[in-house]
C-alpha cells in the first residue's frame, strides 16, 4: 500500500504543535523533610510516602506534615493540572499518595484531619457507567472536600435521603445514557419540596446543558475537572442559580 | 476452550472491506462479508421513552421504520438494524423480546413490499456491574441470559458489550497502570467472556440465530474516549492504544467459544479479530461522531463488512429523523466502498481510508490493516494463556508505535509509553504468577470479587 509522504493537508497535530517545554516543578518548602513529603505527593509516589511521612513525623507535628507537606504538595499538583502540564492519572496518583499520607498523620493525631464540607456524589439510577463519578470523587478528594460517594445505579429516594442526612454544599449526578438522566429532575424536584436548595451538578456522556438547565437546582458540568471549582463556589455561598449563571451559558 | 493459534489471512494485503474469509448468511439472505459492505444503523431511544414497554415499542417502531424507509427512498439495497438495549430492556427481558419481534416484522414487511434485504441485531445490555454483583450468580446475570433467550427467538443476530474486568480497568486506567489493564481486560475480561459466551452460543444455536460477537467497549473504548482528541489531558493516547491491543485477545474469546460474527461495531479491535479469525466485522468511524469523536474516522472502514454509526438518539433534523439521516449517510459510505469493489479500485480506496488516519494518532496507526495483522500475529504466536497473548499484543503495539518516526507523540505520551514497555518487561512470564501478583496488588480494589471470574 502506498503511504502519503506529506500529511499536512490530511490532518494537523495541534497538540504537538503547541507543546512547550514543561516548566520545572516548584519547590514547596524550605524544610527538607516536608519537601520530601511534598515531592512524593507531586510525583504520586505512594510507595515512598510512608517512609517520608514517618520520618517527618518524628520531629514535626502531624498537622504541620499534613498542611505544609501533603496538602501543599497537592496544591502544586492542582497548579500543574490547571496549567495543562499534568494529565489526569498524575493527579489521581498524587491524590492517592496524599490520602495515604494523611491516614498516617491521622493515626498519629488520633483523630481525623478537618476537611472541607461534604459533597454527595452519585451515578443515576439504572446507569452503571460510573468512571466519570470516580474521577469527580478523586478530584474533590484532592481538593480537600469530604466526599460522600453513593456509587452507581442509585435510586432517586436514596440520593434525596443522603442529602437530608449529610446536608452537603453540593450534589453531583453522573449519567452516560440519556435514558437514565431522567432521574435528575426527579431528584431536584424532591429536594426542592424539602426546601433543600442544594446546587446539583449533572454531567457525563449524553447529558446536555439544555437538559440540565431545564430544571431548578440543575447546573451542567461539562467536564469532571470542573467539579472542585464548582464545589468551591458552593462553599463560598453561591446559590444554584448563581452557579448556573457562572458555569453555564 | 482452545486459544487461537493461526491467522485467517496470510498477510494484511489479503484483507479488504466487504470480504471475510468466513462470511455469515442471515435469514433474509444477506451475506455479511460476502463481497460487499452493508450499512448498520443503530438508533437510540429518547429520554422518557424507557418508562414503559408501550412507549419503547413505539419509539423503536418509528426509529427502525424511518431507517428502512429511507433506504428505499434513496435506493440503498440492504441494511442491518441494530437496537442496543437500554437498561430497562434487559432488566425486563420480555421487553427486549417484544421489541425484537416487532423489529423483525418491520424488516420482513420492507422485504415483502420493496424487496429490501435487511437483518436485525439485538445487543443485550450487560447489567451485571462487576463491583456490585457476582458476575456468574446474581439476579442481573439471570436477566441477561433470559434476555438473550427472548431476543434470539426473533433476532437475526445477538451480541453484547460485556463488562468483565471493568472494576479493575476503571481503577487502573486513571492511574496509568498497564499491569492493571492487562489483568482486567485479558485475565478477568477473558474469563468472564468464556463463561458468558459459551452460554450465548448455545442460546443462539437453540433459536437458529447468529451469535454475533462482543466488544471491549467497557474498557478499551473507555480508554479511547478518555484519551479523546488533541486537547484532552485525561489519559495518554499511547495507553489507550495499548488497551486496544490488549482488548483483541479478550474479544477473541467470543469467537473461540463459537460466535461467528459479525463482530460488534464499537469493537475498534475488530481489524485484529478479522485478521485472526476471518469472521465478518462491523466497524464505525466518521459516522459515529454523533456518539463520540475518535481519531480514526476513515481507517476503520478499511476492512469492515458492516459500517455503523455507534448510536444516534432518535430526534428530528432538517433532513428527517436521525435514524433516517444516518441510514442514508451510512448507505452512501458503503455505496462508495461497493463501487470501488465493483470497479476493481478497492485497494486504492482502502489506501485512501488508511492514509487519512494512519498518523493522526496512535489508535488510527495501530488499527491500520498491516499493524492490526502484526498485532494479531503476536496474539496467536503467544497463545499459552489469555495473559501471555495480551501482553505480547501490547508489546508489539508499543514497538510498532516507537518504531515508526512518522507517528508523532507528545513528550508525556512517549515517556508514558516507554514506561509501560519497561513495566511489561518486568512482569512474570507465566499467567499463574501474574494472577498471584495481581490478586495481591488489586485485591483491595472496591468491589473486586475474584469468584466472579472463577479465581
Amino acid at each position: 500500500m502506498k503511504h502519503s509522504p506529506n500529511s499536512s493537508r490530511i490532518f494537523t497535530r495541534y497538540d504537538i504543535n503547541i507543546e512547550v517545554a514543561r516548566p520545572k516543578i516548584r519547590d514547596i518548602s524550605e524544610d527538607k523533610l516536608l519537601q520530601k513529603v511534598a515531592d512524593c505527593v507531586v510525583k504520586g509516589d505512594e510507595e515512598a510516602i510512608e517512609s517520608a511521612v514517618k520520618e517527618a513525623l518524628k520531629t514535626r507535628s502531624p498537622l504541620k506534615v499534613t498542611n505544609e507537606g501533603l496538602i501543599a504538595g497537592m496544591k502544586e499538583v492542582s497548579r500543574l493540572w490547571d496549567e495543562g502540564i499534568y494529565f489526569l492519572p498524575q493527579v489521581i496518583l498524587s491524590s492517592d499518595t496524599m490520602i495515604a499520607g494523611i491516614d498516617l498523620c491521622e493515626d498519629k493525631m488520633g483523630k481525623a484531619v478537618k476537611k472541607k464540607p461534604k459533597v454527595v456524589t452519585h451515578t443515576a439510577e439504572g446507569d452503571i457507567h460510573d468512571i466519570g463519578q470516580v474521577i469527580v470523587n478523586a478530584l474533590l478528594n484532592a481538593a480537600g472536600f469530604d466526599v460522600i460517594n453513593l456509587g452507581a445505579d442509585v435510586p432517586v429516594d436514596e440520593v434525596v435521603e443522603a442529602c437530608k442526612l449529610h446536608n452537603p454544599v453540593m450534589l453531583t449526578g453522573t449519567a452516560l445514557m440519556t435514558t437514565t438522566m431522567t432521574a435528575f429532575p426527579k431528584i431536584a424536584e424532591k429536594l426542592k419540596e424539602l426546601g433543600l436548595n442544594i446546587p446539583f451538578v449533572c454531567g457525563g456522556g449524553a447529558v446536555s446543558e439544555e437538559y440540565v438547565t431545564s430544571f431548578d437546582l440543575g447546573i451542567w458540568g461539562k467536564e469532571a475537572s470542573q467539579a472542585p471549582g464548582m464545589a468551591e463556589d458552593a462553599l463560598n455561598g453561591l446559590s444554584w442559580w448563581e452557579m448556573r449563571t457562572k458555569w453555564n451559558g | 476452550m482452545k486459544l487461537s493459534s493461526s491467522m485467517a489471512y496470510g498477510s494484511s494485503a489479503e484483507m479488504m472491506f466487504g470480504f471475510a474469509r468466513k462470511p455469515v448468511e442471515t435469514k433474509q439472505g444477506l451475506t455479511i462479508g460476502g463481497g460487499y459492505v452493508i450499512p448498520e444503523i443503530v438508533p437510540h431511544p429518547r429520554p422518557g421513552s424507557e418508562k414503559t414497554i408501550k412507549t419503547l415499542l413505539r419509539e423503536f417502531e418509528r426509529a427502525n421504520f424511518d431507517a428502512l424507509e429511507r433506504c428505499v427512498m434513496v435506493g440503498h439495497p440492504h441494511l442491518v438494524v441494530e437496537n442496543e438495549h437500554v437498561y430497562q430492556m434487559t432488566a425486563n427481558p420480555g421487553w427486549g423480546g417484544e421489541i425484537a419481534a416487532q423489529s423483525v416484522r418491520q424488516t420482513l414487511e420492507f422485504k415483502d413490499k420493496y424487496g429490501l434485504k435487511s437483518a436485525y441485531r439485538s445487543t443485550i445490555a450487560d447489567i451485571r456491574k462487576p463491583d456490585m454483583v457476582n458476575l456468574r450468580d446474581s439476579e442481573p446475570t439471570s436477566k441477561v441470559l433470559e434476555s438473550f433467550n427472548e431476543c434470539a427467538k426473533y433476532s437475526d443476530i445477538i451480541s453484547i458489550e460485556s463488562l468483565g474486568g471493568k472494576e479493575i480497568s476503571d481503577y487502573s486506567l486513571i492511574r496509568n497502570d498497564i499491569t492493571g489493564l492487562l489483568f482486567a481486560q485479558a485475565v478477568l475480561g477473558g474469563r468472564d467472556m468464556e463463561w458468558l459466551w459459551s452460554q450465548i452460543v448455545k442460546i443462539a444455536k437453540k433459536h437458529d440465530c447468529i451469535a454475533g460477537g462482543d466488544t471491549d467497549c467497557a474498557q478499551a473504548n473507555t480508554a479511547m474516549f478518555m484519551a479523546g482528541g488533541f486537547l484532552s489531558k485525561d489519559i495518554p493516547h499511547t495507553l489507550a492504544a495499548l488497551s486496544r491491543a490488549i482488548s483483541a485477545g479478550r474479544t477473541l474469546v467470543a469467537y473461540e467459544c463459537g460466535a461467528t460474527g459479525p463482530g460488534k461495531d464499537c469493537a475498534y479491535e475488530n481489524p485484529v479479530i478479522k485478521a485472526i479469525t476471518g469472521v465478518p466485522i462491523s466497524a464505525e468511524g466518521k459516522t459515529s461522531a454523533c456518539a463520540h469523536p475518535d481519531l480514526c474516522g476513515n481507517v476503520m472502514g478499511a476492512v469492515c463488512d458492516l459500517w455503523s454509526n455507534e448510536a444516534v438518539e432518535y430526534n428530528n433534523m432538517f433532513g428527517g429523523s436521525t435514524s433516517a439521516v444516518f441510514a442514508e449517510m451510512l448507505g452512501y459510505d458503503t455505496a462508495a466502498m461497493n463501487s470501488a469493489i465493483s470497479l476493481g479500485y478497492q485497494k486504492e480506496y482502502q489506501a485512501c481510508l488508511v492514509n487519512s488516519d494512519r498518523y493522526r494518532g496512535p489508535h488510527g496507526f495501530m488499527l491500520c490493516p498491516d499493524n492490526a495483522w502484526l498485532i494479531g500475529k503476536a496474539v496467536v504466536d503467544n497463545n499459552e494463556s489469555m495473559y501471555t497473548r495480551a501482553r505480547a499484543a501490547a508489546d508489539k503495539c508499543g514497538k510498532l508505535m516507537l518504531g515508526d518516526p512518522l507517528l508523532r507523540m507528545t513528550a508525556f505520551e512517549k515517556e508514558s509509553l516507554l514506561s509501560y514497555m519497561k513495566e511489561m518487561q518486568s512482569l512474570p512470564d507465566k499467567e499463574e504468577d501474574f494472577i498471584d501478583l495481581c490478586l495481591s496488588k488489586y485485591g483491595k480494589v472496591k468491589g473486586f470479587k475474584p469468584a466472579s471470574y472463577g479465581l
